[in-house]
This record gives structure tokens, sequence and C-alpha cells, in this order.
């Protein structure tokens, strides 16, 4: 099972894509653009391509790229059992909660269910929702209480009560993302146990860039009390944890915290003055951490880990690139869209 | 009964209003498998909104039965139509009419239960709060410096909230718990309040309203809580009769509300598939057996006196994957068919392991487990527990015929070996014997696995894959020579010579074909070849020494049946009965369960992972009943 597994993300590690083919994809004809996907191990992504190379329906590429994310996820967790699969499980679960988000507001909007339903993720073998049965539920409440009774009761059971309390659409996504990520640490922590430092330092780059990057969101473009930004962030015991987190939800300005961060990330984020440049540059630091744990002789879930975090990075390019040409935007505008750092190489 | 009936793909074209009625009708004649139809002509979806509309209304209905409970047993009659799409969305406005009617009964009710929780918990918090001694008026009051919150939050975030609100310099003090739900009391400085309220709500907070009356004398504050329980209990009452007029002004319409639903379910199912139209016209398409065309025809007729076209054409080689399998088996092997779909689906065109399975199954299981005494006491169990487990006792009353057979071939009766003679060996003393023979079989059944496999691939157009893949003639070539050469060096056989060059001219053909389907650099291609060759070997090689098991058993069988002897022959008379007894339980219910498994496990993958990829699809007939479409 483990050379199984160790051959199989070595084999999905040559299907990753340097930057030197993203450009090429921004540069290749329309005609040879399905091509160029296939060769990239996309077939998913290539079949929304005619001959002309033009997409169909430019909304379901979302839908192309879970699909695809989802297929890789599903040949990797074939040999794995116990801890391991219930991770990776919950690892997809993050397309499920965007579809139990996408019901919530539909049944805020009053949408019909056919409606919705079209535009839910199919997680296929993946899916623990009863799609059609959540649609037609009448109303929030009633769509909540039947979520409370499925697999995410424990994400959504809070949820339920922060949104009857306050009625706010924002408490509702919150409380979900924050009860996903919380389930997500639980569900690694047996792994950080038994496989260690490596698979630990993927889910510390991934806990710790959405900490901070909620933390400043929340202080500096909602304006949220300290005290209620820290209760939002997701408990974490990794580069900054909860007394950590405290100290920097109370102060005052960007640069204040940024500042205060530890003296390695200060060299990361030096220079950087907004927050979607925090969130890329912590994003280049995980994706160098993966590559490193891809690359090396790491125990295999956390290099199957490693390559699903970069692959995910990789099919983001190639979507801005893909939405970019499709919008006619010139090379130089879909290159600054993608935001990758030159040193990264595969 | 080795493969899938032939089917037929027709196109049923009719008028578009007439669509509900000639799926009810499809669905009547209980034969009909919806697919999507291909016609290019018909671009529209017609049944796209009918099938929103019943989805809808099946939904509301199901949640109304839920509330109102079953409305007695549903008969359609013969004649009965099924409803337009106009009469379907008119019955879906009126369940949701009455699903809201419901609706805000229950939450009525589902409220009145929160409050008398809500008085329940007050009660007890008076309670405490009485013992702490504290003045609750005095502790509100709004002039303080100080502002207080009493209420409650789920346990799990009692932490963070304490942690988040020392932030503000607010305390948190717990004083009870219900269940999930800490009560607390949350003190800070009153000019610093309003930044808490976003994360109290956040957090799920639930402030406790402490009314005025409960601010008062103890002895008042119970009278208020006996009041307004008797308040409640009358509002309880009523909301109770206000749901049972609503059921009962319901009833009639629900039980009609049914039966149209039932009618309408054909057509919004076979829109699942895809139901074709354009202007006045629609078009159901779908699978049929081939020897059940002129019947179909013929209902057609009576139903709609020709006012329709149907289209057939045999499946088209480039479509076996997406074709359906209808399967028919005699009922003494139906019992053996969900095992055998536990596994997966046949594919159209492709051989069906079912006869085979039930054959080898029962073999493996006397083999393993001969014993004429364990296998009557099976025999008679599943004969007993017929009634309760249905048709699956066949396979009981079968694997425990076959272990008797065995028994008397092995002369063995509940272990012991003295009664009768064996007809042809005794495990226990031609050991070696047996081993040769579990072997021996191995190979035969792996040689026919491979031999159908080869046939599975030739019938699907893949020759090549057919002639020289590993698991095909070239595979089962290079399995043969290379078990008869190692046969013949142990010397059971003599054909050491032609055995080599069977050996050496399958493996020159699966390696060639392992060569040509490696798409790669030549480096990469060299060790593809050598490795998925050398891997076939080894799996060929490991699954015949998996057929060891068989005789591994049936000689676990005999030295069980030692040991019970053993431990028996040393206690006193009645000792040795119990012991006798028990032991022979446990052999019956332990050995004989593992060798159930065991088979099971030698079928699944040493055989049907082999030639059966068990991705066909099952043939599922439009029809007027829920569960056809659950299974």
């Amino acid at each position: 099972m483990s050379a199984y597994l160790n051959t199989r993300v070595s084999l999905f590690r040559g299907r990753l894509w340097r930057d030197e083919d993203l450009d090429s994809l921004i540069k290749v004809p329309d005609s040879a653009v399905a091509d160029t996907l296939v060769q990239h191990g996309l077939p998913q992504l290539a079949a929304g391509y005619d001959s002309h190379g033009r997409q169909h329906d430019p909304r379901s590429l979302e839908h192309r790229i879970i699909a695809q994310l989802l297929d890789e996820t599903r040949v990797l967790i074939r040999p794995l059992s116990g801890d391991a699969r219930a991770f990776l499980t919950i690892w997809t679960a993050r397309f499920e909660m965007s579809n139990v988000k996408t019901l919530l507001r539909s049944k805020m909007s009053d949408e019909r269910p056919a409606s919705v339903l079209a535009r839910l993720i199919p997680m296929g073998t993946f899916g623990r929702l009863d799609n059609q049965d959540l649609a037609h539920a009448e109303d929030v409440g009633e769509l909540l209480r039947r979520l409370e009774a499925g697999p995410y009761a424990s994400i959504v059971r809070h949820a339920r009560r922060a949104f009857e309390q306050s009625q706010d659409p924002f408490n509702l996504d919150a409380a979900l993302d924050r009860g996903y990520y919380e389930s997500l640490i639980l569900r690694a922590q047996p792994l950080e146990n038994s496989v260690g430092t490596s698979f630990r330092s993927l889910m510390a780059h991934l806990i710790d860039r959405i900490n901070l990057v909620w933390l400043l969101r929340y202080r500096f473009n909602y304006k949220l009390p300290p005290a209620q930004v820290y209760y939002l962030l997701v408990g974490s015991h990794y580069t900054l944890p909860s007394t950590r987190l405290r100290e920097l939800a109370a102060l005052e300005s960007l640069e204040a915290v940024l500042a205060e961060l530890p003296a390695s990330w200060q060299a990361q984020l030096s220079g950087i003055t907004d927050i979607p440049g925090v969130f890329t540059r912590m994003e280049h630091a995980a994706a160098a951490q993966a590559l490193q744990v891809l690359r090396a002789d790491m125990p295999d879930i956390a290099r199957a880990f490693a390559y699903l975090i970069l692959r995910e990075r990789d099919l983001r390019g190639v979507r801005a690139v893909l939405r970019g040409r499709h919008l006619g935007l010139g090379d130089e505008d879909i290159r600054l869209a993608l935001h990758r750092a030159p040193e990264e190489r595969i | 009964m080795l493969g899938a009936e032939p089917l037929l793909r027709i196109q049923l074209v009719m008028l578009a209003s007439e669509a509900q009625d000639a799926a009810l009708t499809l669905a009547r004649f209980g034969i009909f498998n919806p697919a999507d139809c291909t016609l290019e002509a018909l671009a529209e979806s017609p049944a796209s909104a009918y099938r929103e509309a019943w989805l809808e209304a099946q939904a509301r209905l199901t949640k109304l039965l839920q509330q109102c409970g079953d409305t007695g047993p549903l008969i359609l009659p013969e004649a009965a139509e099924a409803p337009a799409l106009a009469d379907l969305q008119e019955l879906n406005h009126w369940l949701q009419d009455a699903w809201v009617s419901c609706l805000a009964g229950h939450e009525n009710q589902v409220e009145i239960n929160d409050a008398l929780n809500h008085l329940d918990a007050l009660e007890d918090t008076l309670a405490r709060l009485e013992r702490l001694n504290v003045d609750i008026a005095h502790l509100l009051r709004l002039n303080s410096l100080l502002a207080f919150n009493i209420g409650s939050l789920p346990a799990t975030e009692l932490r963070r909230v304490t942690e988040a609100l020392s932030m503000t310099a607010h305390l948190v003090t717990r004083f009870d718990q219900v269940g999930e739900q800490v009560y607390t009391v949350i003190a800070g400085p009153r000019a610093r309040h309003d930044e808490v309220r976003g994360l109290l709500a956040q957090a799920g907070w639930r402030e406790l309203p402490i009314p005025d009356e409960l601010r008062t004398h103890p002895q008042a504050a119970r009278t208020w809580l006996e009041a307004e329980r008797a308040r409640l209990s009358i509002q309880s009452d009523r909301a109770t009769q206000t749901l049972d007029t609503l059921r009962k002004q319901f009833d009639p319409r629900l039980h009609e509300a049914r039966l149209r639903v039932a009618l309408a379910r054909p057509l919004a199912e076979a829109a699942l598939a895809g139901v074709r139209g354009k202007g006045g016209l629609a078009a159901l398409s779908g699978w049929i057996p081939r020897i059940q065309l002129d019947a179909l025809r013929t209902s057609l007729d009576a139903r709609f006196n020709g006012r329709y076209w149907l289209d057939q054409r045999e499946p088209l080689s480039s479509e076996t994957a997406e074709v359906p399998s209808l399967m028919r088996y005699p009922g003494w092997l139906k019992p053996f068919v969900p095992m055998v779909k536990s596994y997966g689906v046949p594919r159209y065109g492709e051989f069906d392991p079912a006869l085979p399975f039930a054959l080898v199954y029962l073999l493996l299981f006397g083999a393993m487990f001969g014993d004429v005494g364990h296998g009557g006491v099976i025999l008679l169990l599943a004969i007993a527990l017929s009634r309760r487990v249905g048709r699956m006792a066949w396979v009981g009353v079968a694997a425990g015929a076959a272990s008797m057979v065995f028994g008397v071939l092995y002369g063995s009766i509940f272990g012991n070996e003295d009664i009768i003679q064996p007809l042809w060996l005794s495990p226990m003393h031609d050991p070696v014997r047996v081993l040769k023979m579990a072997v021996g079989f191995g190979v035969g059944f792996i040689a026919f696995t491979l031999l159908v496999n080869a046939r599975n691939q030739w019938v699907a157009g893949r020759v090549g894959q057919a002639l020289f893949d590993s698991t095909g003639i070239a595979g089962l070539v290079f399995y043969l020579g290379a078990a008869g050469w190692l046969a013949s060096l142990i010397g059971v056989t003599e054909f050491a010579q032609p055995a080599s060059w069977l050996f050496g001219l399958g493996l020159a053909g699966v390696g060639a074909y392992k060569w040509f389907e490696a798409k790669a650099g030549l480096g990469e291609r060299m060790l593809v070849t050598a490795m998925e060759t050398l891997e076939a070997g080894i799996s060929l090689f490991s699954n015949t020494l998996s057929f060891l098991r068989v005789a591994a058993f049936s000689l676990n069988h005999v030295a069980l049946a030692l040991a019970v002897f053993a431990l028996a022959n040393g206690l006193d008379a009645a000792g040795h009965g119990i012991t006798l007894v028990l032991g022979n339980i446990v052999i019956i219910v332990l050995e004989g369960g593992i060798v159930a498994i065991q088979v099971l496990r030698l079928m699944y993958y040493e055989g049907f992972s082999r030639f059966f990829s068990g991705d066909g699809i099952e043939f599922v007939p439009l029809s007027l009943s829920p569960e056809r479409y659950k299974a």
C-alpha cells in the first residue's frame, strides 16, 4: 500500500505546473488549449473546450477543477485507511461545506431548488449530504435542522445557534468556516503525532495563514472588536497559538501586527502593506514547504497532502489563465493575476 | 443465465401533452429502462419543468405524511391518467400551503416545548441563584458601573469565550449546566459592554430573560412560574388540537395527492435520464428486452391508437458501457445473486459470473468444511431460519448439503473419522494430496478466469487485450506454461519441455504487449514493461498459492475437532458431554463463518477481479414503485 501511494504521488508530481508551463498556457493558440491541459493531466478541464479553444460554459470551470481534484484525491485515498483516510476525506469536505453555504444562501434568497441544485459542486463518492432533500427544505431553519441531523452536525450545530441569535449571514459563514477548520485540526492531530514534523509543518502553514489573514481582514477591513476577532479565529497549536493571536488581535494597525510576528515571518512579509499581499506571500511560503515535503523522502501521507496543496494552487493558476483568456485580458494582466513567485520550481 | 438479455434501444415519439401518459404506460409495462434521448432534432427538455414540480411536490408530500401520518394503502386504478404539468403545479401549490400550515403548527409546538424547557431551566436557575444568595434585581440594575449578562452558551465554547472576553476586561462565571449548555454570569465595565455584543451573538449566547416576577421574593417567583406553566399547558393543548384539525382537514386531499404524485412519478423519473422534445412533440428513449418489442407495441396501440412513433435499433458497440444489463436467473440461483452484485454488476455483453460463482462457492465451502454432522446442523439451521432470512436460507441449505457430501467423501461426522470410512480421502491422513488438489484446482480456476476475461475483452472489441495482455490468452499461455513447468519440476507431470516453450511464448506475448502499450520514453518504457510483466507473474503465482487455504481449512477442520476431543477426554462424563457440544458449536459458528468468508474472498479476489469489471449498469425499469429507484 505504502509503495503504491509513494509511486502514485511521485507520478502525480510530474503533473504539477511550472511557472513556464503556465506562461505557455497564456501564449498557446486557442486550438491548443485542450491539448496543453491534457498533457498536464487535466482531462476534466480539457473537456470544456471545443476544437476552437472556446469554453462552452464558463461557470462550470470551477466544477471541473474541483472534479479534477476529487478524482486525484480518490486515487490517493484508495490505499489509505484509519486516520490518514479520515483526514483526506475531511480535506475534501471543504467543497461540501461550500455546497452547504450555497444551500443556505439559496434559502435566504428564496431560490428555486432546481436552480440551486444545478449550482452545487458534484462531490461524487465524497458526497455525504443528500442535496435533493436539503434543497427542498422550506427555509433556513428547516435546512439547518436537517443538516444538524447529518454528517456535519458538529460543524453546523454551533452555526445554527449563532445564526438563530443574530440572523446575520456573516455569523453563519464565519461559524461554518471556523467549525470546518477546527474539525480538520482534530483529524490532523493523530497524524501529526504518528507522521511527525513533515505533516505538522504543512498543517501549520495552512492554519497559521488562515488565522493571520482572517485576523487582518476581520480587524482592519470589517473593523470588528479584538475580542470578537479572536473568537472567530481557529483554535490552533501551531506557530500562532491562542495567546499570540489574542495579543495580535488587540493591536491597532496592520503594520503593528506584522511587526509583532515571528522574525522569520517578518522576513517573508517584508515590504507588504496590504492583506492580499500577506495572503500571497504566505501561500508562497506554504507552497515552498509543500514542495520540500513532496521532494524529500517523507512519509507517504505527508507527500500526498503536500501534492494536493500544490495541485490545488496550480489549478487556481490554471483557472486564472483560462478566465483571463476567456475575458480577453492581456498576457501581462494574466501574469499579474497569477502572483506566482519566480523562484518556485518543481 | 451466463450473460445479459439482448436489448433494443427504442425512441418513442408522441404528443408532448401525452408524455406523462406515455411514461405511465411504459412504467405499467414494467420493462423499460429510460436513457438519454439522442435525437438531435429534438433539442428541448419538455419534462424538466414537470420533474422539478414533481420533486417539490414529492418532498412536501413526504414531509406532510411524516407530520400527518400515513393515509392508508395506495391503490392505483388501472384507468387512472397521469396529471398534466398544470395539475401538478396546482397540486404543488396546495401541498406548499398545507405544509406551511402544518409547519406553523409544528413550530408553535416546538416553541411551546422550548418555553417549557426554558421554564424548567429557569426554575433550576432560581434554585441555584437562591443558594448563591445573590440579589438579582441589584445585579441587573442599569445604573451600575458594571454590566451583567446572565444566560447560556454551548459548553464547547466556554473556554474560547472566556479567553476572548478577558481581552475586554470581562469575567465569566459558570454557575450551572443543563445538557450541553452552560449557564454563566458575564460581568464587565459598562463602558466596554458594546464590544462584547457581536462576540456573544457569534458564540450562540442566549440571554436568560429574567422577568420582573423572578426578581422578587422567591415565593412570589415560584407562584409566577407555576402560572406560566399552566398557561403553556393550555397553549400546548390548543396547538395539538389545531394540528389534529389540520390533519383531518388535509387527510382526504392528501390521499389524492399521494395518488397523483405516484402517477406523475414515471415521467419525472424518465426526465432524469432525459426526455427531449420540440414544439408539440416529446420523445422518450430507453432500453427494452428484444423479445418484448411486440408486447410494447400492443400496449402503446391500446393506449394511444397510433398517435405515436416507435423506432428501435440494436445497441452500438461504442455505447456498450452505457447499456444496462438485464439478468434473469432461475429461482435456485437467485439467492446467490446478491453476493455477486455486492462486487458489481456485469457489463452488457460481459460474462455473468453468478452461475459459476454459486457452483464454485458450494464446492469450495464443502471442501473446506466437509463434515456430515456439521453440514447437517447448518442445513437444519438454515431451514429453521428460512422464514426470518427469506431466500438467503437456500444458500445455507445448499452450503450445508455440500458440507455433508464432502463429509461423506472425507469420512467425517462431527470431526469423528472412525464412524464411517472415507469414500475418497481423509485430509488428516493424506495432507500432501489435499494440498496438491487445492493448488491444482486453483490453477484450473485461474485458467478459467483468464479465459473468461479474454472472451469479455474480445466481445468488447479489445482484441489486442484479449489476445496479448497478461489477463488474456497470452497470460493464460504464460500461466499454464509456468504451472506445467513447476509441476514437472516437482515430479507431478513430465511436460517440462513443452511447458517451458509455452511459458516463453506467453512471456514474449505479454512483454511485447506491455511494451506496445507503454506510451513513454525508452527508459520508462523498459522499466514499465519489466515491472508490469513481473507483477503479472507474481500476481498469478500468489493467487494460485491462495488456494492452499482450501486444503488448510479442510485440515484445520479435522485439527479443531481433534482439539475438542482431546479436551473432552480429560474431563468426567458431564464435562465430556458439555465440552463436545460447546466445541462443536464453536466449530460450526467460528470455523463455518470463517470458511464462508474465505470462500467469498477467494471468489472475489482470485476470481472476479481477473475478469469481472463489475462496472455495469443495472437494468432499472421505469416503475410506479419508488423502491425500485432506491434499489
